[in-house]
């Protein structure tokens, strides 16, 4: 044991002189470091700030009284993953039994917040399982796919708007964003991508001017300006601030998705084209379903971490007053009385969105072996 | 878009070219010719549609603004630019014209214009992004070299670093640099005592800096044109480096005749205020860490997967010549490496660039941060929108252009020296 230890540590520290010095200058620090940081998570750290305010950080101002509603569009949103995991994913042991642990550690956490609370989170779990299942072993209802997330997503921000939508916030604000922009941009973005390759020059120069034009300005910007010219456009109107905001994460990272999605199609060869038009398909059926099948399986991966990257810049609707994940973790460091819990506040919602973000990207890498195993 | 790609869209775009629903198969040529004309005329009248459709929708937004912004007694005009802005930015310089006629940098005050303000902020974004660029540049490099080092404890550090960062929000990194680091540094009465040359303080960053005393003019142009000729003749490996290496010895050696003396600045601490040497604000030392160490995560990514695609041949060709990994890093891997990388780095500094515009959650002056005071105070918050956008734009295709120039000439040298 000693000895295998020696060697490992023979091979991967001081296999030579310069990794000897870097391991001598590097450990030391992680281990101090390491030391500081446990020591204050375990000693001086006050963690009860996170259970008193952890509605704050997950609804925001939503009224305490109707939070059934919160727990139901939580519900519809993990039917949806669990359905769209479905079709991708086969739900197989292992998932039931990973569930069910994370479902049991959550479960004990939340233990002091009532019966409430541990039956919502059991039932959200267990409905997003059934989905995962329903789908990976009935195919059938993969064909009601596109009409379930549709019918789901408009389910889930009615059942949210009656306490009115400027009450949205936290987390789910930041998820409801991302889903709704990622959901939205997704045919305007394959819009764009074949505008982009168009034959006719005009469409062909609007929409890459379109695409370049958005991707050369900050993402913050954007939501800024629709925020402040939709107003002046209908101003008999009263478009809510959500609202708004999606519409500027829409139009910015349609043209995002509109260049992922070019990328798939010039990697479907030229010869599929031409061997779909010898048979006397029309253009569009060439495109409906030769090209865009072929060019949506290379794009799958990149449209995912894309989702990353739109559930990252969430937090950018601080800008028009919303109060998001990272900005209800602002306002309760704003109370005086709360002022000296910075780092408390700061490290769960890094942790948070760490490990959010590490499950898009554990399953964009899945998804890509995944969808490399099926072509040539 | 590669020539061959063009081309090949140019064929299809080509009117009456190889149209889906053309009949192939009719060898009858005047008939041939009706239908190419036809389908001519057809692609011709879709295009000036199309062309009349987009210009109609920007004509008709245009005027659905002024028709708004007139009923609230707005008029959309540019002149507010040349008003006094009678705000202050905290840091910034400006171009002026008061003394002379040849411009002048002078740091921003309230009875400066509009104008200005906006300078002064598109100033500070630029600021952010040259130094942002260049370190975070540094920084990846290492951390994508890191990555893939023979050194377990290194490798798998700079492994979560990389995923820590790629993995949350830009914006709680900034604000986390901010209030949580930046911020909490010791407040400069007890800052004074800790830091020798350094000053490492709640109200901002002291660095010793060179200065010049005695009559600048003339020998500080000898001066810059001296260390210009230096670095030229440290980067450049051409027959002429001696000579040039020459001049600049002699040019500095001229500026130091004409009465330059170098002296360095060390910033002095009292107790509630610092001057002298190099002064970094706490916003901008919090931008550029967050701008910087966010970027290098990304740049570090692309590194690692270029080293990593680079053919084992290469490793194994290197090693056979009796190269150490070291030597082998950077005569062999690294040179080769940045060719490949170079388009995907210039992405990364388009969107530093883009970055710097959360600047305004923390109050750094940069230009979002100038458009928003500048919308406040002056109500003309769609006319800024487009000096803005327009600032934007010019600043990416700056960075894109000069990424193309750098790959043009690499490309065309055959291989980095």
């Amino acid at each position: 044991m000693i000895a295998a230890s020696l060697k490992w540590s023979r091979h991967n520290l001081f296999a030579k002189p310069l990794d000897a010095v870097l391991s001598l200058i590097v450990i030391p620090i992680c281990l101090w470091t390491a030391y500081t940081i446990v020591e204050w998570a375990l000693r001086s750290a006050q963690w009860d700030i996170i259970p008193e305010s952890l509605r704050v950080l997950m609804i925001g101002i939503y009224p305490p009284d109707q939070i059934w509603r919160s727990w139901t569009a939580v519900a519809i949103i993990g039917a949806l993953l669990g359905s769209a995991l479905g079709c991708v994913f086969r739900f197989r042991r292992a998932h039931a039994v990973a569930l069910a642990a994370m479902l049991f550690v959550v479960a004990a956490i939340m233990l002091p917040f009532g019966t409430f609370t541990v039956a919502a989170l059991a039932g959200v779990v267990l409905l997003s399982a059934g989905a995962w299942l329903l789908y990976s072993y009935v195919p059938q209802t993969r064909r009601l796919l596109v009409p379930m997330w549709l019918a789901g997503l408009v389910a889930m921000l009615a059942v949210l708007a009656p306490p009115g939508v400027g009450l949205w916030g936290g987390l789910l604000l930041s998820v409801i964003i991302t889903l709704v922009t990622s959901i939205v941009t997704l045919p305007l973005g394959i819009l764009l991508a074949f505008g982009r390759r168009s034959r006719l020059s005009s469409v062909r120069v609007l929409c890459t001017a379109y695409i370049e034009v958005m991707r050369s300005v900050p993402l913050i910007l954007i939501v800024y300006w629709v925020w402040i010219t939709v107003p002046v456009l209908a101003p008999q109107h009263n478009v809510s601030d959500v609202a708004r905001g999606m519409v500027g994460f829409v139009l910015f990272y349609a043209a995002y998705v509109a260049e992922y999605v070019r990328s798939g199609l010039q990697n479907v060869p030229r010869g599929q084209t031409e061997a779909a038009r010898s048979l006397g398909m029309s253009e569009l059926d060439v495109n409906r379903y030769i090209v865009l099948p072929q060019a949506i399986r290379v794009a799958v991966p990149p449209l995912v971490g894309n989702v990353l990257d739109i559930f990252n810049c969430a937090a950018l609707v601080f800008i028009i007053g919303l109060t998001d994940f990272l900005r209800a973790g602002q306002m309760i460091l704003a109370n005086p009385q709360y002022s000296d819990r910075t780092y408390e506040i700061y490290s769960f919602l890094f942790l948070t969105y760490f490990l959010i973000g590490c499950l898009i990207t554990f399953v964009a890498r899945r998804l890509e072996a995944h969808l490399a195993k099926g072509s040539r | 878009m590669t020539i061959q790609q063009e081309a090949h869209a140019r064929e299809r775009s080509r009117p009456g070219g190889r149209l889906a629903g053309d009949e192939d198969t009719d060898h009858d040529a005047p008939a041939l010719a009706r239908s190419r004309r036809a389908s001519l005329i057809r692609h011709n009248a879709i295009q000036i549609l199309i062309i009349a459709a987009a210009g109609a929708a920007a004509i008709l937004f245009g005027v659905a603004v002024t028709d708004a912004l007139s009923a609230k007694g707005i008029r959309f005009s540019f002149s507010f630019l040349r008003d006094i802005a009678g705000f202050d930015i905290s840091e910034g310089v400006t171009v002026a014209l008061s003394a002379g006629a040849w411009p002048q940098l002078e740091s921003f005050t309230a009875d400066h214009t509009i104008a200005q303000a906006f300078i002064a902020g598109f100033g500070n974004t630029v600021r952010i992004s040259v130094l942002g660029i260049v370190f975070s540049t540094i920084l990846g490099t290492m951390l994508g070299v890191g990555r893939l080092s023979t050194n377990w404890v290194v490798r798998t550090l700079s492994f979560w670093l990389v995923e820590f960062i790629r993995n949350t929000p830009l914006l709680i990194q900034l604000v986390f640099w901010y209030f949580a680091v930046v911020l909490q540094f010791p407040p400069l009465a007890s800052a004074a005592k800790l830091y020798g040359g350094i000053i490492i303080s709640q109200q901002g960053t002291y660095l010793p800096a060179l200065s010049f005393a005695g009559s600048p003019g003339v020998s500080l142009w000898l001066l810059s044109a001296g260390v210009v000729l230096a670095l030229a003749a440290f980067a450049w490996k051409g027959r002429m480096r001696w000579t040039v290496a020459g001049g600049g010895a002699v040019l500095l050696l001229a500026a130091f005749a004409a009465g330059l003396q170098l002296a360095v600045d060390q910033p002095v601490a009292s107790r509630f205020q610092a001057s002298g040497g190099l002064a970094i604000s706490p916003e901008m030392a919090a931008i550029l860490l967050a701008i910087v160490f966010n970027t290098a995560a990304y740049i570090a990514e692309i590194v690692r997967g270029a080293i990593d695609a680079l053919p084992r041949g290469q490793w194994e060709a290197a090693a056979s010549l009796g190269l150490n990994r070291r030597s082998t890093l950077h005569e062999i891997v690294l040179p080769q490496v940045f060719r490949v990388v170079l388009p995907s780095f210039g992405n990364q500094y388009i969107s530093l660039a883009k970055n710097t515009a959360l600047g305004v959650a923390i109050g750094f002056p940069e230009l979002f941060n100038v458009y928003g005071t500048i919308a406040n105070q002056t109500g003309h918050s769609l006319e800024g929108v487009v000096i803005v956008m327009l600032s934007y734009l010019v600043l990416s295709w700056i960075i894109s252009a000069l990424v193309s120039l750098i790959d043009g000439r690499l490309a065309k040298h055959g291989a980095m020296r």
